[in-house]
């Protein structure tokens, strides 16, 4: 078996200030777009608690995002998030209609998504197949699942702590869904950058076979990364149902793109190895705070999801341009030389 | 490397092992997906018509076989692109763009199916050409370049349609779509076949289809053997982009309406690349062909409609179509894989043995 070595460094200095270099560069973007939408669109300023209050609507995507992180770094991919979230939803749903407790019927369907993430895994690294292949088939399983359990009409109407605690409920004027993001954000990043399992993520990411020559056992690594997607994504699953107080057996198929375009627009090389997950925390803001903005101003869902999808092509290409016109300099660098040029790349 | 030294042994040069692409032994058949595909389709066939034998009547046949041909146009483009190594999950909101530009001028001003071919197929090579550019020229990873332009090409659709949709067509659009050359054989399934034989003869015979199988199986290599693997690839995305458009038409004259999310709201991408993967098409490129990806999305129509003949509900479709396509993945005996005792060995192990 050949696994194709990429030709490059481990974890070296330019590297960590090119990701500083993009995450500065989206914390500037995500100021200016406040600032843009503030100003220019009316209602969208809420003297500050109206802009957080809005941080429900795209905070699932984030914690999708976070979750979709942890295969991406490791060089897979996981298309089956959304039906997850789905399908996580509609079983917590159906639990609670039998007449379970809602937190304990969460906790469940949590639990049989990590089993799913886990068997998943098992699939892919036992038998070692594409990642891309085998999420795609498991997404049309899941959402399969999800319809054939939630029936037409899915339970709805959750008790109120659960709609508030998991949905739409405030500490003062901040929205409890910031501290969820804000915990599992902070969990995901000790996961990948202080620990042995991140670290050897990352280096699976970079080269398969270096990771192996280096004992990590690649397969059990790439099952867990897996079993944490999965997790994450229930979890979203989980915030939809208590912000809309219902659920539905497509209510996180329309996340999938737009959590896998938040890992990428957070400076995560998509073949895996490279990049820092404070990159995904800020852009799950850049890209929820975009589209909210663009519908508040009147413009539809497609149209909002097109200007998502022409920023995440222009801050790849101009990142992808400067990688490759400067070789090897760190992009700081690269940046100084190409404007201290006059432009002329 | 004439002079080798007879003890050099395995490493001379040796025969080339002939048996293995014989194609006359009956193994050698079988091992075939096109081969296998076909088998299956048809048994699939004879079953459901035991239990039903209102299965096989040539209308059944004939709508299938129509029913089929958006997805297996745009899995024939799809597979380009995949020989290539890349992706293009941007087919389905060009195929409701094409079907959507063709649509509204046939309702407003009569435009011939014929007149509506140069326009779909524009529609869908501009498109095309967007991915291409952003694939071969910037160099950004085709998932991502095509997750992005799905969006962009979404909200093109959506400008397009204009809050509006296509429900009334000229009657021409309805007999090319539904309509038989002798009952059994629909239009749509002898146009399919023609562009994917069409598509096969370029792949097999012409200096392009080959380049197309070298980039795929080594960019590198490719590039020194003098081949322009950039503008291979981004040709092979601009015949996807056009394939996807002839598909809008298909689709719009069998279905006989587009709105502002036809194809994105069936999941069309998904499942002409489900079909690509089922015909023996791989994402690691230079592997497959189009024939593969033709008789996989007539078979994945084929065995959805017996689901549906054996009353098990049209929910499971979709549950289908994910069984089907990890049964082609994991049954498909050429692509070298370790067999699950090596993957169990390689899971249990203690980290740090050799695998």
């Amino acid at each position: 078996m050949s696994v194709s070595v990429k030709p490059r460094g481990l974890i070296r200095r330019r590297d960590v200030t090119n990701d500083q270099w993009w995450m500065g560069s989206l914390v500037l973007l995500l100021i200016a777009e406040l600032l843009y939408f503030s100003i220019a669109v009316q209602g969208f300023w809420g003297g500050g608690t109206g802009m957080l209050d809005q941080t429900e609507y795209f905070l699932d995507i984030g914690v999708m995002a976070l979750g979709s992180a942890f295969v991406i770094f490791g060089g897979d991919i996981d298309l089956s998030c959304g039906a997850m979230a789905s399908f996580v939803g509609i079983v917590m749903a159906e639990l609670w209609k039998q007449g379970l407790d809602i937190w304990l019927a969460a906790a469940l369907a949590l639990a049989i998504a990590a089993l799913i993430g886990l068997i998943q895994g098992l699939i892919i690294a036992l038998f070692r197949l594409e990642s891309l292949l085998v999420t795609l088939a498991t997404q049309f399983i899941l959402g399969s699942l999800a319809t054939a359990i939630g029936g037409g009409y899915p339970p709805y109407g959750f008790p109120h702590s659960f709609g508030s605690l998991a949905g739409t409920g405030t500490l003062g004027p901040i929205p409890l869904q910031i501290f969820w993001f804000a915990g599992l954000g902070w969990i995901s990043f000790l996961l990948i950058h202080r620990t042995a399992f991140g670290r050897s993520l990352i280096l699976l990411g970079h080269s398969r076979e270096a990771a192996r020559y280096a004992g990590v056992s690649v397969s059990w690594t790439r099952v867990r990364a897996f079993v944490l997607c999965a997790l994450f994504s229930g979890l979203a699953g989980v915030l939809i149902a208590g912000t809309y107080n219902s659920v539905r057996d497509d209510l996180g198929d329309a996340l999938l793109l737009p959590a896998i375009t938040t890992v990428v627009l957070g400076g995560v090389d998509i073949f895996g190895g490279r990049g820092h997950l404070a990159g995904v925390v800020f852009s799950a803001f850049v890209l929820g705070f975009l589209y909210q903005g663009l519908l508040i101003e009147g413009a539809s869902q497609l149209t909002a999801n097109m200007v998502g999808g022409v920023v995440l092509v222009v801050a790849l290409t101009l990142k992808l341009t400067l990688e490759q016109r400067q070789g090897g300099a760190a992009l700081s660098e690269r940046l100084r030389l190409r404007f201290a040029r006059g432009g002329s790349p | 490397m004439s002079a080798i030294h007879p003890s050099a042994g395995s490493l001379s040069p040796r025969r080339p092992n002939y048996r293995a692409v014989t194609v006359g032994t009956a193994r050698a058949w079988l091992a075939r997906r096109e081969v296998q595909l076909i088998l299956v389709t048809v048994a699939i066939f004879a079953i459901t018509t035991v239990h039903d034998p209102s299965f096989f009547s040539a209308g059944n046949i004939s709508f299938l076989l129509a029913d089929a041909m958006a997805v297996a146009i745009i899995a024939v483009g799809q597979t380009l692109v995949m020989l290539t190594r890349g992706i293009d999950l941007s087919v389905a909101p060009v195929l409701g763009t094409a079907a959507l530009a063709v649509g509204f001028l046939a309702q407003n001003h009569h435009l011939t199916p014929l007149e509506g071919v140069p326009l779909a197929l524009a529609i869908g090579a501009a498109m095309g050409l967007g991915n291409g550019a952003m694939v071969a020229m910037a160099g950004i990873p085709p998932i991502i370049a095509t997750l992005g332009s799905l969006a962009v090409y979404g909200g093109v659709q959506a400008i397009v349609a204009h809050g509006q949709e296509v429900v009334t067509l000229p009657p021409a659009y309805f007999n090319l779509g539904n309509g038989d050359l002798v009952s059994g054989i629909a239009y749509l399934g002898l146009i399919g076949l023609g562009i994917t034989l069409l598509f096969a003869v370029v792949l097999w015979f012409t200096r392009f289809g080959r380049a197309v199988y070298a980039v795929g199986n080594n960019a590198e290599a490719a590039r020194r053997a003098g081949i322009n693997v950039k503008r291979i690839t981004a040709m092979t995305y601009v015949l996807c982009g056009a394939l996807a458009g002839i598909a809008g038409l298909v689709f719009l004259a069998h279905v006989g309406s587009a709105d502002s999310t036809s194809g994105t709201d069936s999941n069309v991408e998904l499942t002409a690349i489900a079909a690509a993967l089922i015909g023996g098409s791989t994402l690691t490129g230079g592997k497959g062909g189009v024939i593969g990806s033709y008789l996989a999305a007539i078979f994945l129509e084929v065995a959805l409609a017996a689901l549906v003949d054996f009353r098990i509900q049209p929910i499971w479709e979709p549950a289908g179509v994910g069984v089907l396509i990890l049964a082609a993945v994991m049954t498909d005996s050429t692509t070298g894989r370790p067999s699950l005792r090596v993957g169990l060995k390689s899971l249990l192990q203690r980290p740090g043995a050799r695998a």
